[in-house]
């Protein structure tokens, strides 16, 4: 009998604590164990953030939503398998600058993992980049150095012997390197990729399997229909096919190839050259100190395939303007 | 003492459980404040997310597997109506990259079906095969332009007026087509005319959705001008912003106005005259649909602008012009 007495003694005392240390249990360690998880594995994501309001709402809405903002205005969700690619891309004011933007940042918009680095030739940020930047909804970075004078292109002839947007993407390599330690574990592969130019969405996937340097045809470059370089039967890069000074270290435009993020922070030294560089061997300035012609990786079904066009976007005749300027200057274009 | 001390146990006891008790009602009464719907599903919402992405790399595969398909018309949902975009396009050297960064903008619009009318006696592989594989809704046209309304190599490029006929084809399709198609929701739709080297932002269409006759915006870069436009007072068009013949009926660019569809068909007989005077295609089109007054502004009572007249240089050739007499051509194989 006094055991009986015992046993629901003891069961009463018990009760309650186990109880409230079940319930505590449940409140407390588990918000902290879904925040620590939270911050490591969201923090690239941009689009992260907006859904998860969505949460509380019926479970029929989540799906609806969520789809539609993904597929029409976001970029793809960040995955965590495939590359970074890390687009450069230089530019500076001009009527056409802000369609320009537009209409590549609608391109990068179908890219997953993609990481936009845009880098004026301006003093300081202007309100038009910053705007249309935050607009896209890319993942970007957004920086600014101004060409020196003496550097500029004088008027409007193109002087081969400035080279444009030379100090822009070397700023972003800087950036790249201060940004990402020697031993990182994150895949990157760093594109030039100029403002007015075509891109089509084939390209980004065939660099992203870079290992070193991938290089692939260019339309509408050095007088051609379009330049490619040479890949022999074993798939091995051995010149180029160009009319202009085909004999340069590498006989490519800016836009035909793309750099391993590894190589890149591997050779801290490496930039374009500013001064004194030559029309044409701009891209030569830089390669010749990351790789030799053995190690390039041609891509595009060994070079055979266009996937990218050197477009230029003519100048607007802005004739009726007049001295003083016709149209409202507030209305932003 | 026993006796003392069998009361203190039994004090104890109570007391004991007593603030036990308390301390577990404190506790769930805590809890039920929050409405923790947050809190306590955050581990389920990991899991949702997770699934989520899945699904959408599924559906991104599915996408890469589908363009080699055509896609079907999909039925338009009762709440957007369609966008008929009708493009003219016509074989030169920048077509395909034109065509490919335009795609790559209209992939960013639902509901929207791509009118793309050669100015070709036939379809031409470049531009089906591009098509195919663009993973947009379109309809692929050709009509050849007459010899002598053709612009010859170095004429200016405002000599003539370029699309005429492809745009009429374009609408005579839109009519054909939507004749066969009974039902309120098959008249339901928006007609644009979009030039292949123009830039356009995706707000743009869905600003001209909601259009219920003609409806306009500024257009940038056009006109001699950094943009010309409607402009706009107490919600009507009033007059026109524009530095070039501002006397014309309706003095705007192809790229600055759309349709609605059902004006588009209740007017059969309405297309672009090709022997207006210069400037005056897109008067000849909207004399005949409605007036000024009845103009929609769109873009912020057309304070902004959505839409550029851009145009791409033609790439210099000389170095492959030199080639091609020695008999050195690029390969004509690799298509450009």
């Amino acid at each position: 009998m006094p055991k009986r007495r015992d046993i629901l003694a003891i069961v009463l005392i018990v009760l309650p604590w186990t109880l409230l240390i079940t319930v505590w249990h449940q409140s407390a360690i588990a918000p902290l164990l879904a925040i620590r998880k939270d911050e490591g594995a969201e923090g690239k994501r941009e689009t992260g953030g907006q859904d998860s309001k969505e949460y509380c709402a019926s479970d029929k809405d989540i799906v609806e939503v969520v789809r539609t903002e993904y597929v029409y205005t976001r970029p793809p969700p960040w995955s965590d398998v495939l590359p970074t690619i890390h687009i450069i891309t230089p530019t500076y004011s001009r009527p056409v600058q802000k369609a320009e933007l537009t209409r590549i940042a609608n391109t990068f918009l179908h890219v997953p993992n993609l990481h936009w680095i845009l880098i004026e030739d301006s003093q300081r940020r202007t309100p038009l980049v910053t705007g249309l930047l935050r607009e896209t909804g890319l993942n970007y970075t957004h920086l600014n150095v101004e060409t020196p004078k003496s550097f500029k292109i004088r008027g409007d002839t193109r002087d081969p012997r400035i080279p444009r947007g030379t100090m822009q993407r070397n700023l972003a390599l800087r950036w790249l390197r201060e940004t990402f330690k020697n031993n990182t574990s994150q895949p990157g592969i760093v594109y030039f990729a100029d403002d007015d130019n075509s891109y089509s969405l084939e390209l980004f996937e065939e660099m992203r399997s870079t290992r070193k340097v991938s290089v692939w045809p260019v339309a509408f470059v050095g007088g051609l229909r379009y330049e490619s370089p040479k890949v022999n039967a074993a798939g091995k890069v051995y010149g180029w096919k160009a009319v202009f000074d085909p004999h340069r270290p590498f006989a490519i435009d800016m836009a035909g190839f793309a750099i391993n993020l590894k190589l890149i922070l591997s050779k801290p030294q490496a930039y374009f050259k500013l001064r004194g560089v030559k029309g044409g061997y701009q891209e030569s300035s830089l390669l010749r100190e990351l790789v030799t012609l053995n190690d390039l990786e041609p891509k595009a079904a060994n070079c055979t395939k266009i996937l990218v066009w050197h477009t230029r976007t003519e100048k607007p005749i802005l004739v009726n303007e007049g001295k003083k300027g016709f149209t409202d200057p507030n209305m932003e274009i | 003492m026993a006796a003392r001390m069998k009361l203190k146990l039994k004090t104890v006891f109570v007391l004991y459980f007593m603030v036990s008790l308390m301390g577990l009602i404190y506790a769930l009464m805590q809890l039920g404040q929050h409405c923790d719907c947050t809190e306590r599903d955050l581990p389920k919402d990991r899991a949702i997310s997770r699934l989520q992405e899945e699904l959408y790399r599924l559906q991104g595969q599915i996408r890469q597997l589908e363009k080699l398909k055509q896609p079907e018309k999909q039925p338009p949902k009762a709440s957007l109506p369609t966008i008929f975009v009708i493009t003219p396009t016509y074989a030169r050297l920048v077509q395909k990259a034109e065509l490919t960064r335009l795609s790559l903008t209209f992939l960013h619009v639902p509901q929207l079906h791509w009118i793309v009318v050669e100015d070709s006696p036939r379809r031409t592989p470049l531009v089906t095969n591009f098509l195919m594989k663009s993973g947009l809704t379109y309809t692929h046209l050709y009509v050849p332009t007459a010899k002598e309304r053709k612009l010859q190599e170095g004429d200016p490029s405002w000599l003539k007026p370029r699309g005429v006929e492809q745009r009429n084809e374009g609408l005579r399709w839109l009519r054909e087509d939507r004749r066969a198609q009974p039902g309120e929701d098959g008249q339901q739709g928006v007609v644009y005319f979009a030039d292949d080297d123009n830039t356009y932002s995706p707000q743009l269409f869905e600003e001209m959705r909601s259009t219920q006759r003609v409806s306009v915006w500024p257009v940038g870069l056009v006109g001699g001008m950094k943009f010309e436009s409607p402009v706009v007072e107490g919600g009507k068009v009033v007059r026109f912003h524009t530095g070039w013949r501002p006397s014309r009926p309706f003095p705007m660019d192809m790229a600055g106005f759309a349709v609605s569809l059902k004006l588009v068909l209740t007017n059969p007989d309405a297309c672009f005259d090709g022997e207006a005077p210069m400037g005056f295609l897109e008067s000849s089109l909207l004399k005949g649909l409605v007036t000024v007054d009845e103009l929609e502004p769109k873009a912020d009572n057309c304070t902004k602008v959505l839409v550029w007249h851009t145009r791409t240089e033609k790439p210099k050739m000389k170095r492959e012009e030199a080639l091609q007499v020695q008999g050195l051509g690029s390969d004509p194989a690799v298509e450009v």
